[in-house]
């Protein structure tokens, strides 16, 4: 009941959040955006062929009224159809989002995984050689450009340079088996890339915590290491940890699949968004951005109720 | 006390060392020591004397790195615990040694119920199954003067206030009937009535438990209301070690006499000042030569500047390490 409330509190509190992103993306967008009359009607349309269009497109409405519409599309999910394709805006997001959190869902999930494995190894290790071992390799999974990575990785494992296992651009989920095929060189990449990044932090927040006078305690309480840091320090961790997944959620499903989907010629999300953004196409635009401010906000629901499930102190409220 | 028992715990020429950025810093120079069952003894000294640290070292909880025993041996009921295996002495802590600890705020885990962390010790060094555990914990907080024990030990640390946390802590560390509970500052953190109350806890524990208690503190007046004995430290050595009466009314080394005098008294005629020690605590990568103290003694003399005196006995169970001991109280 206390969690109802509160989800529903701070969904309310998380309205002008949304007007706020909603309304600076329409303002340099839409408002200030490309004027697409003429790219509708070519060069020599009469004055009434204007008038007509920039009436179909909303342009001789005043600013607010043009903002609103947009926020009733935002509520309804009804934002017209494509300007360069014709599809509804929405059935074009329904038919390229599952592609993408398939695309991207296993490299996220194993590149946090193993990197909180591997910060564990590290911090538990630490000063040794184990752990300068792991750091080393971070630091050089950091410094190479993830264009580098995708490339080298589809030269080291698609191309007949290389073992030529796997296709090297295109999509395909209908088995499982090809699904396969097509996922493994993107995820592979997304783990080298994010593996770096991600391992450094945990292990900075689980040394971090390996000095708390708490784990003293466990020790003098003859708690074994292994133990200790499964149990004992893990969840202490679970605040930094939590905040850093959730949060890169929204990203890794709208921006950070772009490069990957751009360079295997994946048709996701990322994909879609980039052409909008060289073409101009509006109303897709509008569709991202603002599901971009949703899909935020609700991170932010979700980190607060999970910091709730994993630190007693914090209270909703 | 009687020294016609074998001591419970033997130090013997004990040297903890810390590697710093600035160099090998000697935190413990050379310490020996030997506490009896039963009894309860004070660690006493400025901060960065070495006490805490002395008293980490019993259970090898020294941060390692940069802390490191490079010498001598801690021997508890016949086993040299600077020697054992890491696993022999994880059996160790919490059953046979405890240690509670100065921030009751900080010490217990806050994300696990007062429950789990209690009946972690339990199970694992005696064996209970949850349900029994739960049982013993909820009897062992009702010993330290818990009230609704059953009720106490679903919540969590930070639901409890700090005198009623640092009796969880004392819950915890005895409930496993330890011989030895090593207390570092377990009072510090708390107001006044509250640290009288803890420790009059401790010492009725102890005589039910049967335990020698190592009490490390900085707090003179804790030391006099519940120590057998006293043990004086200063710059990692142990510069005097008496029975309470004699270390009080009689002490020997000019550094306690001069603590003593530091400390302010209600009864007496009221004072322009308090008597301070003159000069600071020589930090340990400057050491003076000859007795560490002596740059703030005023009985110094070139024998002290050029030799560091010896702990030496005086009687049974006094030990001095100074060429000139205060021979009269005078304060």
């Amino acid at each position: 009941m206390e969690t109802l409330q509160y989800i529903i509190r701070k969904l309310i509190t998380g309205i002008p959040l949304l007007l706020g992103v909603t309304f600076i993306s329409f303002m340099l967008m839409v408002y200030f955006g490309p004027d697409k009359t003429y790219e509708l009607l070519g060069k020599n349309a009469t004055q009434e062929q204007i008038d007509e269009i920039r009436h179909q497109l909303g342009y001789d409405q005043p600013f607010f009224i043009r903002y609103a519409d947009y926020l009733k599309e935002l509520v309804t999910l009804d934002f017209g159809h494509s300007d360069s394709t014709g599809e509804p805006v929405s059935g074009l997001l329904g038919r390229t989002m599952p592609i993408s959190l398939a695309l991207i869902i296993p490299g996220f999930v194993l590149g946090n995984l193993i990197a909180i494995i591997l910060a564990l190894t590290a911090a538990y290790h630490r000063g040794s050689w184990v752990d300068r071992l792991i750091m080393g390799f971070s630091v050089v999974g950091m410094s190479i450009s993830f264009l580098i990575v995708i490339i080298a990785f589809q030269i080291l494992l698609s191309s007949s340079y290389g073992l030529n296992l796997f296709p090297v651009r295109g999509w395909n989920m209908s088995t499982f088996g090809n699904y396969l095929s097509y996922v493994t060189v993107p995820t592979l990449a997304t783990v080298f890339v994010s593996l770096g990044y991600n391992t450094r932090f945990y292990r900075a927040v689980i040394v971090e915590e390996m000095t708390r006078d708490h784990v003293r305690t466990a020790r003098a309480f003859g708690v074994p290491p292994a133990r200790l840091f499964y149990k004992n320090i893990l969840k202490n961790c679970m605040i930094p940890i939590i905040t850093r997944v959730i949060f890169s959620i929204p990203l890794v499903v709208i921006s950070g699949s772009l490069l990957i989907e751009s360079y295997f010629g994946i048709p996701g999300v990322g994909k879609v968004t980039f052409d909008a953004i060289t073409t101009g196409d509006q109303p897709v635009l509008k569709a991202v951005v603002g599901m971009t401010a949703v899909l935020f906000v609700m991170a932010q629901l979700v980190t607060d109720i999970l910091y709730r499930a994993v630190d007693p102190r914090v209270t909703l409220k | 006390m009687s020294s016609d028992q074998q001591p419970l715990l033997r130090v013997r020429d004990l040297v903890v060392e810390f590697n710093t950025e600035a160099g090998v810093a000697r935190a413990i120079d050379g310490v020996s020591f030997d506490i009896y069952p039963n009894e309860t003894v004070g660690l006493v000294g400025e901060s960065g004397c070495g006490k805490t640290v002395t008293g980490l070292s019993i259970l090898g909880l020294i941060p390692s790195p940069p802390g490191k025993i490079v010498q001598g041996s801690i021997e508890f009921m016949g086993r040299d615990l600077v020697s054992l295996p890491e696993e022999e002495l994880r059996n160790i802590r919490g059953s046979e040694i405890s240690m509670i600890f100065q921030e009751p705020m900080t010490a217990l885990n806050p994300v696990f119920t007062i429950e789990n962390q209690m009946t972690d010790v339990l199970t694992r060094h005696q064996g209970l199954t949850r349900r029994q555990a739960g049982k013993a914990a909820i009897e062992m907080l009702d010993k330290v003067g818990i009230p609704i024990p059953e009720q106490r030990i679903k919540e969590y640390p930070h639901q409890l206030s700090g005198g009623m946390r640092q009796r969880v802590m004392i819950a915890m560390a005895l409930s496993c009937g330890p011989k030895l509970l090593v207390a570092d500052e377990p009072t510090t953190a708390l107001d006044v009535t509250t640290q009288a109350q803890v420790l009059e806890q401790i010492s009725l524990l102890q005589d039910e438990f049967h335990m020698a208690v190592i009490l490390v503190t900085h707090d003179l007046g804790v030391v006099a209301e519940t120590c057998d004995r006293g043990i004086v430290m200063y710059c990692g050595n142990i510069i005097e070690s008496a029975d309470i009466n004699s270390l009080f009314n009689h002490p020997r080394h000019p550094y306690t006499e001069g603590l003593l005098n530091s400390i302010p008294r209600l009864r007496e005629k009221k004072v322009d000042q308090l008597p301070i020690i003159p000069g600071r605590v020589p930090d340990l990568f400057h050491l003076p030569e000859g007795c560490r103290y002596g740059d703030r003694c005023n009985r110094v003399t070139d024998q002290c500047r050029q030799t560091a005196p010896l702990l030496q006995s005086v009687t049974e169970h006094t030990a001095v390490s100074c060429f000139h001991p205060v021979t009269q109280t005078s304060g």
